[in-house]
């Protein structure tokens, strides 16, 4: 979902809070603290996010020009997940299972050691694979005090909110009716207009 | 009320705003007005999906708001709840859907660099309508005696030109809408809403004659503005 080609899909975050005033410093340093470090097989962790260069899911060695576009933040959401292929993963399961049976003799296998054997057979398969990796662009414009993230998918933008709190230590809140009612102003007597509202209903009964 | 009321309870006003779009598109033949910007062209182009809970409906078209499926789906109870948009403004075009429940901007065409009137028209169809108010572009450096550096910044430089050129309309765009949403914000929590938008907004729908004149009179009392149609 590129920020800088083609037609723009995105979802508008509002930021909350006050931006320090060494903010360049200090963002930089926190940029460069959550920027993406590259899942490898024997991680934990199944998946894992963090900042890239915007456009460039690949360039995690984030620079000052990279990031700062006069009053923007510009920076990619990179997220790589492994993801193996289930019916392989079963069958080399199997021959794990079934060789690791033969060296012990026995017939079957406990809870702790079937979990083992199985963490042992995926690590080996994502050492012979690359984990799926998606980037989502993100701007931040400063002046405005709105986030644009370039994908509408809920779960992305949940990473992004929980991740940009982390690194800016400022609080996000999506765009929707009331959100913008808010931002744009609302009268007392408007937002007691507000909670009292009722949805249109143009339906007419059939004769 | 709490937080979760005020949002999410409430984020049907998303889509009365696109029927109320929809309804003065018709009656005003494409030509929008707002307290912030004057006039300018917006109409559905596309598409445009209606829902009532889980029933949805999907009208495809150049106005998919002039089917008769439309109107229909409006007297089942039905609520728009995507529309594709055409926007007409400074000689330039754009189109893009807007989700009602979110305010979300999806498949946004901006006009194109060098000033074609409409997104993805042939090269050079209207060269009256040259952008100007965009950055100046600086010519690409000549190879020999150039660094990689220099080029590599160049090409920085205009990566980052780009980008603001795109941003700027992005932003005069979003500007529209949200000038659109005061206003209907204005009519929507004051006493116009019941007194005229509703009555007229059932004429319409049920296919009856509106009085366009008395509408945008009513209107524009509403909003302050003088009267310009």
């Amino acid at each position: 979902m590129p920020a800088l080609r083609g037609s723009l899909t995105y979802a508008r975050f509002f930021v909350a809070g006050d931006v320090p005033e060494d903010f360049r410093e200090k963002y930089m340093r926190a940029i460069r603290l959550r920027a993406m470090k590259p899942i490898e097989p024997d991680d934990e962790e199944l998946e894992r996010s963090g900042w890239c260069k915007v456009g460039e899911p690949f360039e995690i060695e984030l620079r000052y020009e990279d990031v700062f576009y006069n009053e923007y933040v510009n920076l990619g959401l990179r997220t790589d997940k492994w993801r193996l292929p289930a019916s392989i993963l079963k069958q080399r399961l199997r021959e794990a299972e079934a060789a690791y049976l033969e060296k012990k003799g026995r017939e079957r296998l406990g809870r702790a050691e079937k979990t083992e054997l199985k963490e042992v057979v995926s690590r080996k398969l994502r050492k012979q694979t690359s984990p799926a990796t998606r980037m989502i662009d993100l701007s931040w414009s400063m002046n405005e005090g709105v986030v644009r993230f370039f994908s509408h998918a809920e779960k992305a933008g949940a990473q992004m909110m929980e991740i940009f709190t982390k690194t800016f230590g400022l609080r996000l809140v999506p765009e929707a009716p009331y959100t913008l009612a808010a931002r744009l102003g609302l009268s007392k007597a408007q937002e007691s207009t507000w909670e009292e509202l009722e949805m249109i209903l143009l339906e007419k009964e059939e004769a | 009320m709490e937080a979760f009321e005020r949002n999410e309870l409430r984020r049907f006003v998303g889509r009365e705003l696109l029927l109320w779009v929809w309804f003065e598109s018709e009656l005003f033949e494409g030509t929008l007005e707002t307290k912030a910007h004057g006039s300018f062209g917006m109409w559905l182009e596309g598409r445009l999906v209606m829902s009532q809970g889980q029933e949805a409906t999907t009208i495809k078209g150049s106005q998919p708001g002039n089917h008769r499926e439309a109107k229909e789906a409006l007297l089942r109870g039905k609520l728009p709840d995507v529309a594709a948009l055409h926007l007409s403004w400074n000689e330039q075009d754009a189109m893009f859907t807007l989700k009602a429940e979110t305010l979300n901007i999806a498949g946004l065409k901006l006009p194109r660099k060098g000033g074609d009137k409409t997104p993805g028209d042939a090269p050079g169809a209207v060269a009256s309508l040259v952008r100007v108010d965009g950055p100046v572009k600086r010519a690409r450096p000549r190879k020999r005696g150039n660094t990689a550096a220099d080029v590599a910044a160049f090409e920085s430089d205009e990566a980052h030109e780009d980008f603001y050129e795109r941003m700027t309309v992005t932003r005069e765009i979003e500007g529209i809408i949200e000038a659109l949403y005061r206003d209907f914000l204005t009519l929507r929590l004051g006493p116009t809403w019941d007194a005229v938008i509703v009555p007229a907004l059932e004429a319409w729908s049920s296919g009856e004659e509106v009085d366009a004149e008395a509408y945008a009179k009513a209107r524009a009392k509403a909003l302050g503005l003088a009267r310009s149609r």
